[in-house]
């Protein structure tokens, strides 16, 4: 009896059309799966506020007062006016890259009286770090409101500051208060405004690196679960192309035994 | 003349997958119905059935498809939707019914063509009443003129 293999089955023109057939279809498939998987992020919902939307700070935070997860790292305007001779350098920070460098913080208050402090911006040079401080406390902004936007960042730790030696590198509102010239009547905010770029008269300035925090999403798993369904789908239908010519191996296989067995029949 | 049929010793087997079968295609039906009004109620009212105080116990709610949250987004917190289960529940539903009609395939040894068929039901509104009755006749059909045959050799 010559055994009939499933590869000389399969690689009949018939079932290599009705294989290229079932891999257009487990491709299609296959596709299907993406776009789900691909529902399931786009679908997705943003847990939390919407960080990137500027709200006016008055509406977020309240001086005097912690900021909690809800208020920090969210984008606000805020009308100020600074107040010169209160301007801060910061030394030994870093700033979206290795280098270490200068941050110029003011002391502004706002429409409402409070005191809020204002990372302006960055610089490696030395020099125009100080300039922007110098041109401020010479009182550039004749104490006039200007609408600002930026992140506000909560309050640093006082830690890294070394006070002895007169450096200061913490964006620290609880140290900075003792800095300033003028008290802080009306409260202080407990974080701090880090600029979306740095004023016109400091135009020297790198603006502060504080890009949008890493945000929660919720995946549609619904869409996950379609997604793997069509993965499977296109697996059974490769699977069902082998099922079909494995019968028809059979079937023949079948056939050719039973004409053996007439064929022994008559002989006898 | 020996062809390519079913077992008998499969016989039993048989008869227990054709009683799922039955099971599997009228529940399978009933959500497929229950899919046709969902989907009216979506498409052509921009709605969705909803079980909740805001849609008087269960009833219609709109959906806001400009909503960048979700088209039933405003919905009160608590308030379910119905449409969307009927969609899960009739998506693994018809999973099951084509293991069903894979398995009797394999067993009762019909043709692709008739496994295709069968498969139709589970998208065809009111064809799995149809098969419900009609494939359990055809196969038991089947399968007993094989018995017969075993009983009686020629």
């Amino acid at each position: 009896m010559s055994a009939l293999g499933f590869w000389s089955v399969a690689r009949r023109p018939k079932w290599i059309a009705v294989l290229v057939l079932v891999l257009v279809v487990a491709g299609i498939f296959a596709w299907l799966g993406r776009w789900q998987l691909e529902r399931a992020v786009d679908d997705s919902r943003v847990v939390g506020p919407d960080t990137e939307l500027a709200v006016p700070l008055g509406d977020l935070a309240t001086p005097q007062h912690p900021i909690d997860s809800s208020m920090a790292w969210r984008r606000v305007e805020v009308d100020v006016a600074y107040v010169p001779g209160d301007t801060v350098l910061l030394s030994d920070r870093l700033n979206a890259g290795p280098e270490r460098g200068w941050t110029v913080v003011a002391h502004a208050v706002t429409d409402t009286g409070a005191s809020l402090a204002v990372a302006l911006g960055w610089s490696a040079d030395a020099a125009v770090a100080e300039a922007a401080q110098a041109a401020l406390d010479d009182g550039v902004m004749n104490a006039a409101l200007t609408t600002v936007t930026g992140r506000f960042m909560p309050s640093e730790g006082p830690q890294q500051s070394n006070f002895p030696d007169g450096q200061r590198s913490a964006l620290s509102v609880g140290e900075l208060i003792n800095v300033w010239s003028t008290p802080p009547d009306g409260g202080v905010y407990g974080g701090y405004l880090a600029l979306d770029a740095p004023p016109a008269w400091a135009a020297g300035l790198e603006a502060i690196d504080a890009p949008m925090p890493a945000r929660e999403i919720e995946v549609n798993l619904l869409n996950i679960f379609y997604g793997i369904e069509w993965v499977i789908f296109s697996g059974v239908a490769v699977f069902l192309w082998w099922r079909l010519v494995r019968d028809e191996q059979l079937r023949e296989q079948l056939r050719v035994q039973l004409r053996e067995q007439d064929a022994a029949k008559s002989d006898t | 003349m020996v062809t390519f049929e079913p077992l008998a010793a499969d016989v039993p087997r048989i008869r227990a997958w054709l009683v799922a079968f039955r099971v599997s295609a009228a529940v399978t039906g009933v959500f497929l119905i229950l899919l046709v009004v969902m989907m009216i109620v979506r498409y052509g009212f921009h709605a969705d059935l909803a079980i909740g105080e805001a849609a008087g116990g269960i009833g219609m709610l709109t959906r806001n498809e400009a909503d960048p949250a979700g088209p039933t987004a405003w919905w009160p917190e608590g308030t379910i939707n119905l449409s969307t289960i009927i969609l899960i529940v009739h998506g693994w539903l018809y999973v099951v019914y084509l293991v069903v009609d894979f398995a009797l395939w394999r067993l009762v040894r019909y043709s692709f063509g008739y496994f295709l068929l069968v498969a139709l039901g589970g998208v065809v509104p009111f064809l799995s009443f149809v098969f419900e009755w009609r494939v359990p006749r055809d196969i038991t059909a089947r399968i007993a003129s094989l018995v017969e045959s075993e009983v009686s050799p020629a």
